[in-house]
């Protein structure tokens, strides 16, 4: 019973780890700019497809593809911000209409990527060929460095944004743009830094979930999901409360699956979530605003 | 243009040539062209009811059209219901999957509606795809009986029936529509789209209207998904993907946001494009990137649509 317990925690932080990375791009964006970006998802297939051709056709060390892949992702972001966001700024309909532009940049990358790299299953390799036993849970290697780099590089943006006067300016922007403008805060650099790192998280993501799952053109749409559930649940004001939620919502589910089974836990995950935002409007952790 | 030649004579203009179309076009490929783009106006223009007249940020109204095509799938399969009857059932339990999914966001603002309804469809997907012995999974269902009338089966005389039956459907759904738009309560939607703190005290329940139109506009989809099975005889999971949304989407953005007779110009426009260009060797992924893009500088440079550029250009 302790070991099944103990096994299904391990799982619930392999989610927990990869919702966490997935929502805290989005929550990056949402805070710096109040734009969702739908195309986040997709980002995160981009990042895979790219890994996966730099390490198996052109054969390239996998932490060299993992990089590359996320950087990819975040010039893609940034081109994203460039010509889908940024001309609706100060429009009255903008959250609409940047919903709609990243709906159809989703789709744009989804079509695209299934025309070029084609439907044929692909997988990368694992960063350590190698299983764990931690008490009486095994998992593999690749899982448990996802499990550890998570946390490292959200505590990295945390300080990013803390820290640096540049992670300071993307806050200052999205408390009160005119402000941060009269201050000297170049706004629409800190519009593409944000899209540019919450892509890059999308990315990393993607290319570390592409050694466990099978990359495919529709990869993003399950974490995209499962990280919308996740910014319901923890609003989507600040960083910690997007990532406290993201774990709590990885071990709710390996639970879920253990105790109900695969087919229902999408339900009651979405029971939870209608729950939360009838009492709380803003998330668990959200204020009252 | 005077409002009476826009709202009366040329929608009537528009009907007579519809109505006369299988006269001068009896190769069953274009009528089937022809029904498929009229299933899509019924959304399109139903869509609008919630997203445009009442300002609900509603991202699952094609989960409406789903429950439609498994409702008429299953009771006309399983359970050996008259596809008829089938297909009136889809206007039945969509509603009720509309007010299953209306109730928590009535209450919920901005990205949070977009954020629920989107997932409510996802979730009424996973429905689907995961009760295989019912739904058939990610296979989807076959071989649904078709449509006859004593021994007339209306794929005969080149889909004649099935024509001029999704024709109707499509008049009905407008003039209900219409109906809607100029009562009172169509007004009061308006009213909490564009003022809602007035609309609060002129004594208007934003939550019961938002609940309303929602259910509202899930009636004709469903009716729609639901003739949908029955002409295709098929039902498959693809019908909440993100393919259809796009198609349902662009249709609504191209056609004007707000107006009754956009969204369905746009729809008849946008199938007969986009079948065209499905027939194109290689185009069959790309036709969708295309109208991604079409979707996007309809945003930047016409946002009241094809229909609001048009008036504005003839004043």
């Amino acid at each position: 019973m302790i070991d099944t317990l103990f096994a299904t925690l391990v799982s619930g932080l392999v989610l927990g780890s990869l919702y966490a990375l997935m929502a805290s791009g989005l929550s990056v964006v949402w805070t710096t700019l109040g734009v969702f970006n739908f195309a986040h998802g997709a980002l995160m297939m981009i990042g895979a497809f790219l890994a996966w051709t730099l390490v198996e056709p052109a054969g390239l060390p996998l932490p060299v593809g993992i990089l590359c892949g996320a950087l990819g992702a975040a010039a893609l972001g940034i081109v994203i911000e460039r010509l889908l966001v940024r001309p609706y700024y100060g429009n009255r309909n903008m959250l609409l209409i940047t919903v709609m532009t990243t709906l159809a940049a989703m789709i744009i990358l989804e079509k695209s990527a299934q025309m070029i790299w084609g439907a044929r299953l692909k997988q990368l390799p694992r960063l350590i060929d190698d299983e764990i036993s931690i008490a009486s849970a095994t998992i593999s290697a690749h899982e448990a460095v996802m499990i550890v780099l998570a946390p490292l590089v959200l505590a990295a943006i945390w300080a990013f944004t803390v820290r640096t006067n540049i992670g300071r300016s993307l806050r200052a922007v999205g408390q009160n743009q005119d402000s941060a403008a009269l201050i000297g805060i170049n706004v629409p650099f800190a519009f593409a830094l944000a899209f540019g790192i919450s892509a890059a998280l999308a990315g990393l993501t993607g290319a570390l979930l592409g050694s466990i799952r099978f990359i495919t053109p529709s990869m993003g749409a399950d974490p995209l999901t499962k990280a919308m559930i996740v910014v319901i649940f923890g609003g989507l004001g600040s960083l910690g409360a997007t990532a406290g939620a993201a774990y709590l919502i990885g071990v709710i589910e390996a639970i879920l699956v253990l105790w109900l089974g695969l087919y229902w836990t999408p339900f009651v995950l979405f029971l939870i979530m209608i729950v939360v935002l009838v009492f709380r409007p803003n998330g668990i952790f959200g204020g009252n605003q | 243009m005077t409002p009476m030649i826009r709202n009366v004579v040329l929608p009537l203009a528009a009907l007579v040539a519809l109505a006369l179309v299988p006269i001068f076009v009896i190769d069953s490929y274009t009528r089937h062209l022809f029904i498929i783009a009229f299933i899509y106006a019924i959304i399109a223009s139903n869509w609008n009811l919630s997203l445009g007249q009442c300002g609900v940020f509603n991202f699952g109204h094609l989960t409406f059209f789903g429950v439609g095509v498994y409702t008429a799938a299953i009771l006309a399969k399983t359970a050996g219901v008259n596809p008829l009857l089938a297909i009136v059932a889809g206007g039945i339990t969509a509603p009720i999957v509309a007010f299953l999914m209306a109730a928590p966001v009535a209450r919920l603002k901005g990205i949070y509606v977009v954020l629920v309804t989107f997932a409510f469809s996802q979730l009424v997907m996973q429905l689907v795809l995961s009760q295989s012995q019912i739904t058939g999974g990610a296979e989807g269902m076959v071989r649904i009986p078709y449509l006859e009338i004593g021994d007339y089966s209306f794929i005969r005389d080149y889909k004649l029936g099935y024509y001029y039956l999704c024709l109707g459907l499509l008049v009905v759904s407008t003039i209900f529509l219409i109906l809607i738009a100029r009562s009172p309560f169509g007004k009061s939607l308006k009213a909490v789209r564009d003022a809602e703190d007035y609309a609060v005290s002129r004594g208007i329940s934003v939550s019961r209207q938002r609940v309303l139109a929602l259910v509202l506009s899930a009636i004709f989809t469903g009716v729609a998904g639901g003739f949908y099975a029955i002409y295709l005889r098929v039902a498959s999971p693809e019908v909440f993907g993100f393919g259809t949304l796009t198609l349902a989407l662009s249709m609504l953005l191209i056609g004007g946001v707000g107006t009754t007779y956009g969204p369905i110009v746009a729809a008849l426009a946008i199938s007969f494009a986009t079948e065209s260009l499905a027939g194109i060797r290689g185009f069959e992924e790309a036709r969708f990137i295309v109208i991604a893009v079409a979707m996007i500088l309809v945003l930047r440079l016409a946002p009241e649509g094809i229909l609001g550029l048009f008036r504005r250009l003839t004043g």
